[in-house]
């Protein structure tokens, strides 16, 4: 009896595993004969994008798909590029390099897209390198501040768009050279490539630290982690007290020491320090912790409507994303893909994945962006904007430039200079519609 | 797999056949599906560490995800500091994993049920973490590495158009099945056996003589050599390891696998496998047909695992099986 109904299992198992065989096989496969024209038919330009929309890392960030849809609707509406009509796919990744690398393959192999645009996330992007790599992606205006990405012989598909965390901190170093000498300086800094990239352009711009307190990612939730900082900085009572960590590490920075009556001025680097994120990530009430402190931006404040980009930016974001606050990653967002298009016509009527690079390598320095910082792009280089200016936040946590003018700095991720920079910004094209 | 009618010779050419017609099916899919299928494989021996584990044993773990890590972390720390070969680092993920998973092993046997899935939870949260505290482990970044490109005798075989993907589903497949030949004799064995008395009744097994304590020692030792072994190759299929890419999420996944599965039926794991890979495809499908709005696509799949999860609970409780049969009594 025990035999009999044990072949049965038998079968079962024989079925289930033939069924499985099966369901990997009988699904179309889309994915063969690669490295054409993927992405473009004679209406349509096929985009993606992933991102996190879901979880831990999804308020602030997950405001950036939607923006650059908005935009490019925006574009569509106007006769699209050259005839063709941008249609942007988004991909939750949850900010998980897992999930990033399997919607990458379904953005690449099933949705073919043309371009990847916008790519969220040190990790993510290293996790669908490889591929990425192997099938000739574009991957354009990557948003996350590593160094290591402009390496173009290593990510050769690859233009990163922010400035790296090794030009910030030299750029804040040499701000502290100029206008806090003398002034003792600590440091917080998240313990990691973002704060180790950090500490090596402070080290090149000759800052001197009275305290260098690292603190573990994550660990910021920690109360009394928070509280070790606090009581660290105020036995050493620095003047001038740098925070380079992601906005919710500011947020508890900031609130503890207000907490505990501590004195500093704060600088602040630009991961950590929109005002909307934070009060997203703190409460409404946590963007006046804000209020004094400096800041560094290499795009013109979101809040300052005299900027032409902004204010052709904001009418956008009026009617295409209605209901969205305007802020820093609207921005962020509207500005990759006003980039995205002009790249898109550079490429001409006969787009391919390598017709984009080509172009953008050929006349990627010249597009006009709302970055006051000019682009590094050319056949040699993939390094973005490589520049910041510094500005102090409102009671409101809206940033101001100081002085009322933009003083951009601009260097590079070695040991080149920092420099006060001459040149000026494009003009905004007509209605924010790029004419390249 | 678990079919006591078959003989252990019997049970080594199904594996053997399976292996070669899935190798031979690999040519004839795309690259996205070869990929998938690796994702399967991997997801198929995570779920048998816990179908094992808990439809076996009898211990609960809610931390599975946590020793994949170990798995992965150990694969890719041998990859960037000493450049093994792939073979040897996935042998050396599970070595990691699975001393890792006795020293809780020993612990998890004093514990049962709740305080048991308590335990393994913190487990899951906490020790992703642990990697921002060494600089050796990449932090927050994790460790990138690249296995390289597949062996020159493959392309020879095979073709210059013998994608890293392809690759990745020849060594997932094969690993795997070696993976469930093995644990499937394992269970046969009187190791097997007495695990399954232990659940069944600690009491009568121990009065029958059998050291419970150390049989659930074992059982856990073992389900987490296999929990390694996937995260290893989890980890290979990444070219890298970073703490998010263990969440919690991985941990309640394979859980639900297990679920979806039956947790007392180790051929099920290929169900629960396909069905981890197949559903954020298929919701995939259904937000496009939906009209691709933003909060959908991020919401529907979690919506519809839970669902099916709900629906498998309340009317197929034995897991999802493709014909119901019946049997009288759960024989030991």
């Amino acid at each position: 009896m025990l035999v009999h109904r044990r072949t049965k299992r038998g079968k079962l198992a024989i079925t289930l595993v033939a069924t499985a065989a099966l369901a990997l096989n009988v699904l179309p496969a889309h994915a063969i004969n690669l490295y054409k024209a993927d992405g473009v038919s004679s209406s349509t330009i096929t985009l993606g994008i992933t991102s996190p929309l879901t979880g831990a890392a999804a308020p602030g960030y997950n405001k950036v798909p939607s923006a650059m849809q908005a935009y490019f609707n925006y574009v569509n509406d106007n006769g699209g590029v050259n005839g063709r009509k941008i249609k942007l796919i988004v991909k939750d990744d949850a900010y998980n390099p897992v999930l990033a690398k399997s919607v990458t393959n379904d953005l690449v192999l099933q949705s073919k897209v043309l371009a990847l645009v916008g790519t969220l996330g040190t990790a993510n992007n290293e996790a669908t390198t490889r591929f990425v790599n192997d099938h000739g992606v574009p991957r354009l205006f990557v948003n996350t501040g590593y160094s290591g990405f402009a390496d173009s012989k290593k990510y050769p598909t690859t233009y990163p768009l922010l400035p790296s965390y090794v030009m910030e901190a030299k750029i804040m170093g040499q701000y502290i050279k100029e206008n806090f000498a003398g002034k003792s300086v600590a440091i917080i800094y998240q313990d990691d490539d973002f704060g180790g990239d950090a500490l090596k352009g402070f080290a090149t711009a000759g800052t001197k630290f009275i305290a260098k307190i690292p603190y573990a990612s994550g660990s910021q939730a920690d109360p009394t982690v928070v509280g070790k900082w606090i009581a660290g900085l105020m036995a050493l009572k620095p003047d001038v007290t740098i925070m380079f960590g992601v906005s919710s590490a500011t947020a508890a920075a900031l609130g503890g020491s207000y907490k505990a009556g501590f004195k500093t001025q704060w600088i602040l680097g630009s991961v950590g320090g929109d005002g909307t994120t934070i009060a997203t990530v703190a409460g409404p009430t946590a963007v006046g912790l804000l209020y004094g402190a400096i800041g560094a931006s290499f795009l013109p404040a979101p809040t300052d409507t005299t900027d032409p980009y902004i204010a052709q930016f904001q009418a956008i974001n009026t009617k295409y994303n209605a209901g969205v606050t305007f802020d820093n990653n609207v921005l962020v967002g509207m500005n990759s893909a006003m980039l995205t298009v002009e790249a898109l016509r550079a490429a001409g009527p006969t787009l391919t994945r390598a017709s984009l690079l080509k172009a953008i390598a050929k006349s990627g320095s010249t597009f006009a962006s709302a970055g006051f910082a000019p682009l590094g792009y050319s056949a040699t280089s993939h390094v973005g904007y490589n520049g910041y200016w510094f500005g102090t936040y409102g009671p409101t946590g809206a940033i101001k430039p100081i002085g009322g003018t933009y003083t951009l700095y601009t260097t590079d991720s070695g040991t080149g200079a920092v420099v006060k920079a001459t040149s000026t910004r494009p003009a905004m094209p007509l209605k924010g519609l790029p004419n390249n | 797999m678990h079919n006591r009618h078959l003989s252990p010779r019997k049970r080594a050419l199904l594996s053997l056949g399976t292996g070669v017609a899935l190798l031979a099916a690999s040519g004839f899919i795309g690259e996205l599906r070869n990929y998938q299928g690796a994702q399967v494989a991997v997801y198929l021996v995570a779920i048998a560490s816990i179908i094992l584990l808990t439809g076996y044993s009898g211990q609960i773990s809610l931390g599975h995800g946590a020793i994949m890590a170990l798995g992965g972390y150990g694969a890719a720390l041998s990859f960037t500091l000493w450049n093994f070969p792939f073979e040897i680092a996935l042998a050396f993920g599970v070595i990691v994993g699975t001393m890792g998973g006795f020293i809780l092993g020993v612990a998890a046997a004093r514990l049962s049920g709740p305080y048991l899935a308590g335990t393994t939870l913190a487990l899951a949260v906490g020790l992703p973490s642990i990697a921002d505290q060494f600089h050796v482990l990449g932090g927050e970044q994790g460790l990138n590495f690249d296995i390289g490109d597949p062996p020159h005798w493959v392309v020879r075989l095979e073709g210059n158009d013998f994608t890293q993907y392809k690759w990745f589903f020849w060594i997932s497949t094969v690993v795997a099945l070696i993976a469930l030949w093995a644990i499937t004799n394992l269970l046969h064995s009187s190791y097997g056996r007495n695990w399954r008395a232990g659940r069944n009744n600690a009491v009568a097994a121990g009065l029958a003589g059998i050291n419970v304590a150390r049989g659930k020692v074992l059982a856990f030792t073992v389900s987490s050599a296999l929990a390694s072994l996937a995260g290893a190759l989890f980890a290979l299929l990444l070219g890298l390891v970073t703490p998010t890419a263990f969440p919690l999420s991985l941990s309640f996944a394979i859980v639900t696998g297990a679920v979806l599965a039956g947790v007392g039926n180790l051929a099920g794991s290929i169900v629960g496998g396909v069905v981890l890979v197949a559903i954020p495809e298929i919701s995939g499908a259904l937000t496009t047909h939906l009209g691709d709005s933003q909060k959908v696509s991020a919401n529907l799949p979690g919506l519809v695992m839970s669902a099916l999860l709900i629906l498998v609970v309340l009317f197929m409780p034995n897991g999802l099986r493709i014909r119901k049969f019946k049997r009288a009594k759960k024989t030991t």
